[in-house]
């Protein structure tokens, strides 16, 4: 026990800075996948036959395959079989490469949720709109969007808390996140080895995390709760 | 003058042909009504007139200015359709009023987006004052002073369809189409909805109902259309249709309310 307590201050900082890298993950992917999914609704949306099917071609390849195939993938394609490697080495080549992939990954789910948000408003919202006198645009920002961001708010939160999960999956090409981190102690860091409770103690900080998701999402359910659609 | 002009419409979908040559004429101030059963093409006509479904073959003049002709595509761009719209309204069978807006600004919304629109009519050009207190008037012209600050499903439907019908005033538009006003309203809803619509008639107000709604259709109209399979059988003085039909088919549709 009293072993425990000295190792405790050790692990948690060494879990801190691998939970740092985690959240870096996480908010990156949020950063790029949010608008890049957009663009992808629309794609597969579109009128457009080429590009339609081009979208919905990337969003069945990229949603029925492992996201750690897509991590090996992006990371050592480029390097082991185009021979020009494209990340760089170290940690920050690493982090590159798991943003791609992430990004990519998630921007594909992000899509679907989207183009299930916007093609559930009724089509009326749509005619109400044009026989006043409203400009497509117009209908979408001032009449359509609020009632897609309130249908989408309780799938897109259940996929952020999954992403918050997912990010441990950048182990694989040794990104420095807390998994990484807390694994370490198995063999040997910071002086302590053969311990594997800093690896389970790592699901509090995920616990943690995704708890304050949870209330936040609540809270943003709450604030749209006002209107019914 | 006539203020509108229906000329030889036609329109299919697909295979089935909804509107077979239809034509007709109003005068400004009258009220026409629509009557028909289900699947007759009422509906679509309206949706023509307002621009959601374009015809294949015919015209539309409003005051002289042929709107649309299917023969002329320059009548048929997306920017000139949408300012063409302007010149009718539209209340729909289910409202679809914004939900995530006051019954007040469903009603200000359309104002406010034209108010900026630097292309629009001065008429338009209306200040946020102007709007906001023509849509208070408007609200309360459909006895909905006290519901402003409601949200739509705070409202029963019948409150719903006279915003909605409030908010098609707005843009004053110069024809009002209702689209069974009443159909998806409880019984005991619909008399509300029927007072408005009745007290909206006035002299440079045109209105064109769709509706089955017998006796409000021959006490409100100055012109009766019955239509069937897509093409006008009969159309003339609201008592004289309603009460004497000469065609088989009005006789046999018109005695089930009798």
């Amino acid at each position: 026990m009293q072993l425990f307590f000295e190792q405790f201050p050790i692990v948690v900082r060494s879990l801190n800075v691998g939970f740092l890298q985690t959240l870096k993950l996480f908010f990156v992917t949020l950063i790029g996948a949010i608008p890049l999914g957009l663009v992808i609704a629309l794609g597969s949306m579109s009128r457009v036959k080429p590009l339609s099917i081009l979208s919905r071609v990337v969003v069945w390849i990229i949603r029925g395959s492992p996201l750690m195939i897509q991590l090996l993938i992006i990371f050592y394609f480029p390097g082991i079989v185009l021979g020009k490697p494209i990340w760089g080495g170290g940690e920050g080549g690493r982090f590159a490469a798991a943003s791609a992939a992430f990004i990519i990954n998630y921007a594909c789910y992000f899509s679907e949720i989207y183009r299930g948000g916007i093609q559930s408003v009724p089509v009326g919202q749509e005619e109400a709109g044009l026989v006043l006198g409203m400009t497509k645009p117009q209908i979408f920002f001032h009449v359509k969007l609020s009632q897609v961001i309130k249908r989408i708010v309780p799938p897109m939160s259940n996929e952020i808390i999954t992403l918050v999960k997912d990010t441990s999956l950048a182990r694989i090409i040794a990104l420095q996140e807390i998994i990484w981190a807390g694994q370490a102690f198995m063999k040997s860091s910071m002086g302590i080895s053969g311990a594997i409770w800093p690896l389970f103690f790592t699901g509090v900080y995920y616990l943690a995390c995704n708890g304050l998701l949870t209330l936040l999402f609540g809270w943003i359910e709450r604030k749209l709760s006002y209107y019914k659609v | 003058m006539a203020i509108l002009e229906v000329k030889n419409l036609r329109k299919s979908f697909g295979a089935t042909e909804v509107l077979k040559d239809i034509s007709f004429t109003m005068e400004k101030g009258q009220v026409a009504s629509i009557i028909g059963s289900s699947g007759s093409g009422k509906t679509t006509l309206l949706r023509c007139l307002n621009f959601l479904e374009l015809p294949d073959a015919g015209q539309i003049i409003v005051g002289g200015e042929t709107l649309f002709d299917a023969a002329d595509p320059a009548t048929q761009k997306e920017r000139e359709l949408r300012r063409k719209r302007l010149r009718f309204g539209l209340v729909f069978q289910n409202f679809n009023l914004f939900p995530q807006y006051t019954a007040l600004k469903n009603v200000m919304l359309a104002m406010e987006l034209l108010a900026k629109d630097k292309t629009a009519d001065a008429r338009n050009r209306r200040t946020p004052d102007e709007i906001e207190r023509e849509a208070k008037a408007l609200l309360d012209q459909v006895g909905l002073s006290n519901r402003m600050e409601n949200y739509p499903w705070q409202l029963s439907g019948g409150q719903q369809q006279r915003v909605a019908i409030a908010r098609a005033l707005a843009l004053k538009p110069e024809i009002l189409c209702f689209d069974e006003p009443t159909s998806a309203l409880d019984p005991e809803l619909t008399g509300e909805v029927l007072r408005v619509i009745r007290s909206l008639k006035s002299s440079d107000r045109t209105m064109i109902i769709v509706t089955h709604e017998m006796a409000f259709a021959r006490d409100v109209s100055d012109h009766v259309i019955f239509m069937d399979g897509g093409v006008i059988v009969e159309q003339g003085d609201p008592n004289a249709i309603i009460n004497n039909p000469t065609q088989d088919r009005t006789i046999q549709f018109l005695s089930r309310f009798n």
